[in-house]
């Protein structure tokens, strides 16, 4: 026991004085991206990274998940409620659950699903929930923020990447765009009963956290920062006061603009069309997962809302085969807002 | 230097002031665990130890912030414990205790009081506290709702070495104003 301990001490410092042993991972290649991203940028690349503020934990202060590991529905339905939040990911057939109360203590999961390596990222600040395809590289956490936002780094080339954007704004990828992978931000009980062969993130994660409280309040029932109309605790490059600044909203961009659509005026509505730029889409309320899945939308295609079916990856049925499918993500108004002051939105004034 | 010594020889030998610093150290180091995160709820109840990650004891996850090696549950509490992390809580306790002790024992010897005790010592003591908490932001501040993370982030670096800055400055002033009393007592002053 002693021998151990001294043995630890040892090591400790040995890392202190010449720092941590560069890993496997932070060896590998960038991430794969796009070098025309379809995301408007309302700011330029400079002045996001002078809009960068220190977040308080240093670089990897916040470890990212580059192992993890799962575990059945029956072993999770041990310590999660039917209405604790997670983020879901499906792909080819395999369904993956990233409990929320994990992932704020974590915020990146350097994961492989269908043997694609994707990462999962979730900003407890802004409440967003982003995949991105990482290739043979990882994300780390920069311990940065811009407009409240996770800044994440890749680590082959120290890039910097502000998770709602997808775009770098430093570092040799500046101005490349990541390849987004949909995520779901839904419940537990309504997750597995879509994919009731789901597999779920271990609390067993390599790292000591309490994985039962949340530093920053709750969404079982939802209280502290993200009630809707609580302030946000860090400066952001633009406000607008239609929506309360953490009411939750659907969001999207392509070249042509973004757009945001308020949870409740979807839930009412069932489907929503409108415009960017000269693209029709189209977004489609699923009941089930009470989400919303954004379509480019044919002019003159008809759908019937109520022959809608939810499968795995969103809306089939009748009209169905004609839409194409676009990233959406849900993510805090004030922070959408920010990022994208000339977003379109619907349900202005609808409540949260 | 010796004046430091006599104060502290005068601070641990005396009951009453080892019981007020032992005191003032266990609760500012639990204060400061609980508004840094480390000590939160979540218990089961009972008690349930669990030290499983010794290997991460000197890994930093922020300004004079280290990983945790375990958890330590005691009935509703959890306490992700980091052996330095408590270090530096028990470290600033025992200074701040030095303080309020050292201030004590001053005016219990009115030979020895100093003309300016550094009465506001001990609130040096108070911008550690704001140092750690949620990953992104102190937990006071969290939990108040502020829109000052984004400059608390930028002091977070200096608040813990600030602290014990103040509070050593605090005993060296009442250590050196002891020892001035002293001679002038002994010389026929006061």
């Amino acid at each position: 026991m002693m021998a151990r301990a001294v043995l630890t001490v040892i090591l400790g410092l040995s890392l202190c004085l010449v720092g941590p042993a560069a890993s496997p991972l932070a060896r590998a290649a960038a991430p794969p991206t796009v070098l025309e991203p379809e995301v408007p940028l309302a700011h330029s690349l400079a002045a996001f990274r002078q809009a960068v503020r220190p977040g308080g934990p240093g670089k990897d202060g916040i470890p990212a998940i580059d192992r993890p590991r799962f575990e059945s529905v029956a072993e999770a339905d041990a310590w999660l409620a039917p209405g604790d939040r997670v983020i879901g990911l499906q792909r080819d057939g395999e369904a993956r659950a990233y409990p929320q109360r994990i992932l704020v203590w974590h915020e990146i999961v350097n994961d492989v699903v269908a043997g694609t390596p994707l990462s999962v990222t979730y900003c407890p600040l802004t409440g967003s929930a982003l995949g991105f395809r990482r290739g043979d590289g990882t994300f780390g956490v920069s311990g940065r923020l811009v407009n409240s936002n996770l800044v994440m780094y890749d680590r082959a080339t120290d890039s910097e990447w502000p998770q709602l954007l997808g775009v770098a704004i430093d570092g040799s990828q500046a101005g490349r765009g990541l390849v987004a992978e949909r995520l779901v931000w839904t419940t537990w009980g309504a997750w597995k009963a879509r994919h009731p062969g789901t597999r779920v993130l271990s609390r067993d994660t390599g790292y000591v956290r309490n994985y039962r409280r949340d530093p920053y309040g709750g969404y079982n029932p939802r209280r502290g920062y993200y009630l809707p109309d609580s302030g946000r605790l860090f400066p952001v490059m633009a406000e607008d006061a239609r929506l309360p600044p953490k009411a939750m909203v659907l969001a999207f961009r392509e070249a042509g603009g973004a757009a945001a659509v308020s949870l409740p005026a979807l839930r009412e509505a069932g489907m929503v069309r409108l415009t960017l730029g000269e693209r029709a889409y189209v977004v489609i309320h699923d009941p089930g997962l009470d989400t919303g899945w954004v379509y480019r939308h044919p002019q003159g295609q008809d759908i019937d809302p109520a022959a809608l079916r939810f499968g795995p990856g969103g809306a089939g049925g009748p009209g169905g085969e004609a839409l194409t499918s676009v990233p959406a993500f849900q993510v805090m108004w004030f922070a959408w807002a920010a990022f994208h002051p000339d977003t379109l939105l619907i349900g202005e004034g609808g409540t949260p | 230097m010796t004046a430091l010594a006599r104060l502290l020889a005068a601070l641990f030998s005396r009951p009453a002031t080892l019981a007020m610093m032992a005191a003032t150290t266990l609760g500012y180091a639990l204060l400061f665990l609980w508004l840094s995160g480390d000590i939160a709820g979540g218990g089961r109840g009972g008690v349930h130890l669990s030290l499983t990650a010794w290997q991460r004891m000197f890994e930093s996850r922020g300004p004079l912030r280290f990983e945790p090696v375990g958890l330590v549950e005691l009935g509703p509490w959890v306490w992700t414990f980091s052996p330095l992390d408590t270090l530096i809580a028990l470290g600033l306790g025992l200074l701040l205790g030095g303080n309020l002790a050292g201030l004590w024992l001053a005016r219990r010897e009115p030979a020895a009081c100093p003309r300016r005790a550094p009465r506001a010592a001990g609130l040096a003591a108070l911008p550690a506290l704001l140092a750690g908490g949620a990953c992104c932001a102190p937990l006071l501040v969290v939990w108040l709702g502020l829109p000052i993370a984004g400059g608390l982030a930028v002091l977070a670096p200096w608040l813990i070495p600030l602290a014990c800055l103040v509070l050593l400055l605090g005993l060296v002033r009442l250590a050196i104003g002891r020892n001035q009393q002293g001679s002038e007592g002994r010389g026929g002053g006061s």
